[in-house]
């Protein structure tokens, strides 16, 4: 076993974190993962909390309240980007927050007062009551409160315990997923298994039915997704949790199979839906052709019904031929460019590498906030070798890794976003804050179209030169230097990380999008 | 309307620990740590991000379970050592959370600890400087985050050994209890200037700009115009360039005076120069319009004795000129405005210059003065009009009144975008956060420059609102005084 080289300046204890995919005789690298982060490393990751928030807010008609000082909740006020096609009362953000007194003398009461409040005003389904770092050290009795409004106002107030300290953004998932079982209805399942057992005729007129879950409707994803499974004649009961309502997660028992999306926040409800009310689940992806196909493909498989196969193959064929043509033109615009990758999640992590490969383009470096051992032993064997795999990384690490490894774009979050930006990277944003679906193959479409505008734009050949050198004087710095430094290799010597920061002088900067086009030998790997 | 007295529906402020980084990182070479659990930090760097567009590093002590039960000694030491280690500062800010604030975890005491253990002294010139300040966010808002840090520097920075005592516990009360010092002699000719709000990077360099022509020398701080506005260069510092200079900090004691811009909110630093060090301080609003920017530099003459640049006199003149060709355009014009209790302050006297009528003004912090100022200025200028003046309100309640003194235009930041889609009234975005437009970092409101700046987008706001020109428009308008009798003062006719 090799011991990690050091890929990146950092802090000693993060080095296990940062590995790189070698060939397989040079042996398999261990990368930790799965821990609370260091003390003053600037990790990107938030808190159990917000874990919490983000799985449980596209829950469009639920009040979710805060129970905390006020901070948690202005932070997090409407922050998914996720879509409802009814009511939006999760688009506001509940706190009660709490001030010294309560600090002191415990918030239970005003927790209790500002239930009722909520409850008189916006008449929600659900109410969830999510404790932050404070009520977890003062000790108020979430449960019991929860519990005793839940009796009065005959609607489910349901605790989630997600006090920020206790764990990490996993240990939020988790939380969620609590609420959410919370809110299935058993006798959904008891409808079910009626059909189930009653004659062959009942059966076969009974539309087969699924869930989706870890699908959040970020700018209306599944909007797009839907309308596959019911052309196949399929009823998507509810998607956890975009645009979910209380009553329709009620319902989720009454499924006959589960498709999981993002694994890393919902296979634990899916496993305890699978021991509760015996409903398989498979993993599934909705973003990228190829996933696309398979999840359709095996969703029918399930169902083993010929009908459905058949019809799943029309529609892939058919929407496949359709969206080509663009994904071909972009595609030649983007082939050859490397990818860098930092998602909160490693199901979209390892999507997005199938994604790029259909793009042509190649990732060089995988990271995530949450992953899991087996998710990254998964990423090592889905990325090519040299490929750096990084877990819980910081703005640091990321800035030489971008440079190091020379990615044309990163796809990310915000808080990537602007050092991408400003190391010269283009950037994709595949968190909350996009504007354009990116699943379904519409989404494909929308996220190909991202990648070239941000890769190909001219803006950056304006950014090379970064200092006017009027002529006459002095040839203007990148011309002067662009021939010789098109070998990557080349960029690793000159790459300098000096104590003040990183340096991306003229002689490392890439080539235009244009030659790169040209000289790029590399096939794709599709 | 609603009456809620327990829940908070979408808060108007934020934490404590984010006013005290908006200070911190307007100071060279400094990086912000906060003690407390990881989510604060990253939430508040992204909320950060998204308004400036730059990147924004701040650190934890990343407290876990353990660190909460026993004490979040070992990590506080632990993520200074790993933020010296990799970012080389010459500052570090330590804020409080709330979560470290509840442990009671006493702060100044383990980084003395820490000091000792890694052999750091209390010399700018060599050793890193840590600099504690604390901001339990239950207590109070961003705005006195960033008073607190501002002082907390000033202090680090300036106090004599023997002053310690004297002014231990003036962070909270007022100095003027104490004896006034001997007023000492200037030495280095140079002017303090302290707002007691953060102001965007552009607004910053319009006053630097005034200070470099009219002084020639002088001390800005927090200086975030290029900390949280850096132009794109060869190279990515660790630490954004730019920033108020350590030797500048240190050299406030011997201005020959303080301005500190903002009359609302104390300013703590000012205080503790003039008490403690003998520096003059004077108070005038954050010069946002007219008369506010005419103060400012009435006052700089005063102070400094130096004439007008004929460069303001033109741009006066010409935002003169531009208040009279819009005047029509704004008369009776009712607007809400809401933000930082100075910020509103200013803004609110220049649309009161402007003959428009603020008929709700509201800040999301908790002030005591804030009503009896913004009433006095009413007093001054139009006392016919009675404003509704709300302090610690949330935007629920400010919708709620929106509906009820019916404004025809909203002022503030971006997240009142919501009211504004309900109540189908036009935004005109002032403040942080502004996530859903760009440029927050360039938006200039102070200085004669910035006032016309203000003034083209209130009145164009306005232009496009009721627009004129086209047919459809009308429909609008006709529905809009339909449900709305004695609006008709701003129908076509005045343009
Ligand atoms: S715990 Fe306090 S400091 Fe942290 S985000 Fe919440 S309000 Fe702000
Ligand atoms: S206080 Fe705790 S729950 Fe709130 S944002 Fe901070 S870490 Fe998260």
């Amino acid at each position: 076993m090799k011991e990690n080289a050091r890929i990146v300046n950092t802090l000693k204890e993060r080095q296990p974190y940062i590995a790189r995919k070698q060939s397989m005789e040079e042996g398999i690298i261990p990368l930790s993962c799965d821990n609370n982060s260091l003390a003053g490393a600037m990790s990107q990751r938030a808190c159990v909390y917000s874990g919490a928030r983000v799985v449980l807010n596209p829950v469009t008609d639920a009040v979710h309240l805060v129970h905390g000082p006020l901070g948690c909740a202005t932070y997090t006020w409407d922050i998914r980007g996720a879509k409802s096609s009814g009511v939006e009362t999760n688009r506001n953000s509940f706190t009660t927050d709490m001030k010294e007194i309560d600090v002191v003398f415990g918030g239970e009461k005003k927790l209790t007062m500002a239930i009722d409040e909520l409850v008189e005003l916006y008449r929600p389904p659900v109410v969830f009551v999510y404790s932050t770092c404070i009520v977890g050290i003062i000790g108020d009795d979430l449960k019991s409160v929860c519990k005793t409004a839940s009796e009065k106002h005959k609607i489910p107030v349901i605790p989630v315990q997600s006090e920020g300290f206790k764990g990490n953004k996993s240990d939020g998932y988790k939380a969620a997923c609590d609420a959410l079982k919370q809110l299935i209805d058993p006798g959904a399942n008891e409808r079910r298994n009626k059909v189930e057992s009653s004659t062959k005729e009942e059966k076969a007129e009974k539309k087969p039915k699924i869930n989706i879950l870890g699908d959040f409707n970020v700018a209306g994803d599944v909007w797009l997704v839907k309308p596959l499974f019911e052309k196949m004649g399929i009823e998507v009961i509810v998607s956890m949790t975009g645009d979910s309502t209380a009553e329709s997660i009620s319902r989720a028992a009454e499924a006959d199979l589960n498709l999981v999306q993002c694994s890393g926040s919902m296979t634990y409800l899916a496993k305890w839906m699978k021991e509760e009310y015996s409903i398989p689940f498979i993993k599934a992806s909705f973003f990228g052709i190829d996933d696309i196909s398979l999840a359709l493909r095996s969703t029918a498989e399930y169902f083993g019904c010929e009908k459905m196969e058949k019809k799943a193959e029309k529609i892939l064929e058919e929407e496949t031929r359709r969206i080509m043509p663009e994904i071909s033109r972009i595609r030649q615009r983007v082939k050859g460019k490397k990818a860098a990758i930092y998602m909160g999640g490693a199901a979209k992590a390892l999507t997005l590498i199938k994604g790029f490969a259909e793009l042509g383009m190649e990732v060089v470096i995988i990271g995530t906030q949450t992953g899991k051992k087996e998710d990254y032993e998964q990423i090592s064997y889905s990325v090519r070798d040299g490929t750096v795999i990084v877990d819980d990384a910081n703005p640091l690490e990321l800035a030489e890794l971008l440079i190091k490894q020379g990615a044309d774009l990163m796809v990310a979050g915000v808080k990537e976003r602007f050092i991408a930006y400003k190391l010269g990277v283009a950037f994709c944003d595949f968190n909350h804050d996009r504007v354009v679906e990116f699943e379904g193959f519409d989404g494909f479409v929308n996220f190909a179209r991202e990648v070239d505008a941000s890769i190909n734009s001219p803006v950056w050949k304006a950014v090379r030169q970064r200092t006017l050198e009027p002529a006459g004087e002095k040839p203007a710095y990148a011309e002067k230097h662009l021939p010789q430094i098109l070998k990557r290799s080349e960029q690793l010597e000159t790459m300098k990380t000096t104590e003040q920061g990183m340096s991306r002088k003229p002689e490392m900067l890439r080539k235009t999008s244009l030659q790169a086009a040209q000289d790029s030998g590399v096939e794709s790997p599709v | 309307m609603t009456r809620r007295n327990y829940a908070t529906v979408n808060p108007c402020v934020m934490c404590q620990p984010m006013g005290s980084a908006l200070a911190f990182k307007g100071i060279e070479n400094t990086i912000v740590l906060y003690h407390g659990s990881q989510g604060c930090s990253t939430y508040m760097r992204l909320h950060l991000a998204h308004h400036f567009r730059e990147p924004v590093d701040i650190g934890s002590s990343a407290l876990s379970e353990r660190g909460a039960v026993y004490g979040g000694r070992e990590n506080l030491k632990k993520g200074l050592r790993n933020v010296i280690n990799r970012y080389s500062p010459k500052v570090i800010g330590v804020a409080t959370t709330c979560l470290a604030e509840t442990i009671g975890d006493d702060v100044p005491a383990i980084i003395r600890e820490f000091k000792e253990e890694e052999g750091i002294g209390d010399d700018p010139e060599k050793d890193i400087i840590i600099v504690p300040v604390s901001t339990p966010s239950y207590g109070e808002s961003h705005v006195n985050g960033y008073i607190k840090a501002v002082n907390a520097v000033v202090r680090k920075f300036t106090e004599k050994p023997e002053d310690e005592d004297k002014t231990e516990g003036m962070e909270e009360k007022s100095p003027g209890m104490k004896e006034a010092p001997e007023m000492k002699k200037a030495t280095n000719g140079k002017i303090n200037l302290i707002p007691v709000e953060s102001l965007s990077p552009a607004d910053v360099r319009e006053l630097k700009e005034i200070l470099a022509e009219m002084v020639g020398d002088y001390i800005f701080l927090p200086d975030i115009s290029e900390t949280f506005d850096a132009p794109l260069k060869e190279d990515l510092p660790k630490i954004a360039s730019g920033g108020t200079s350590l030797s500048d900090i240190a050299d406030m004691p011997n201005s020959r005076a303080s301005l500190s811009l903002g009359v609302v909110s104390k300013n703590l630093a000012v205080e503790y120069l003039e008490a403690c060090h003998g520096v003059p301080g004077h108070n005038v609003p954050i010069p946002i319009g007219l008369s506010n920017t005419d103060r400012f530099f009435t006052e700089l003459v005063h102070s400094l004795g130096c004439p007008i640049p004929e460069k303001y006199q033109k741009e006066r003149g010409r935002l003169l000129d531009s208040m009279v060709d819009v005047h029509k355009y704004l008369y009776g014009v009712k607007a809400a405005v809401y933000g930082d209790p100075d910020t509103v302050f200013s803004l609110v006297t220049f649309m009161l210059e402007l003959g428009m009528e603020p008929v709700l003004v509201a800040t999301g912090s908790k002030s005591r003065d804030f009503e009896e100022r913004i009433r006095l200025l009413f007093g001054e200028i139009r006392p016919e009009l009675v404003p509704t003046v709300l302090d610690d309100i949330d935007f629920d309640t400010l919708n709620d009144m929106v509906k009820k003194c019916k404004p025809e235009i909203l002022i503030g930041n971006s997240n009142g975008r919501y009211i504004a889609k309900a109540e189908d009234i036009p935004l005109v975005r002032v403040g942080l956060p502004i996530h859903d437009r760009v440029g927050a970092q360039r938006i200039l409101t102070v200085g004669y420059r910035g006032a016309m700046e203000l003034l083209d987008r209130l009145t164009n706001t306005m232009l496009e609102a009721r627009d004129t020109f086209t047919a459809p428009l009308q429909a609008h308008h006709a529905k809009k005084t339909a449900s709305e009798p004695g609006k008709e003062q701003i129908s076509e006719g005045i343009l």
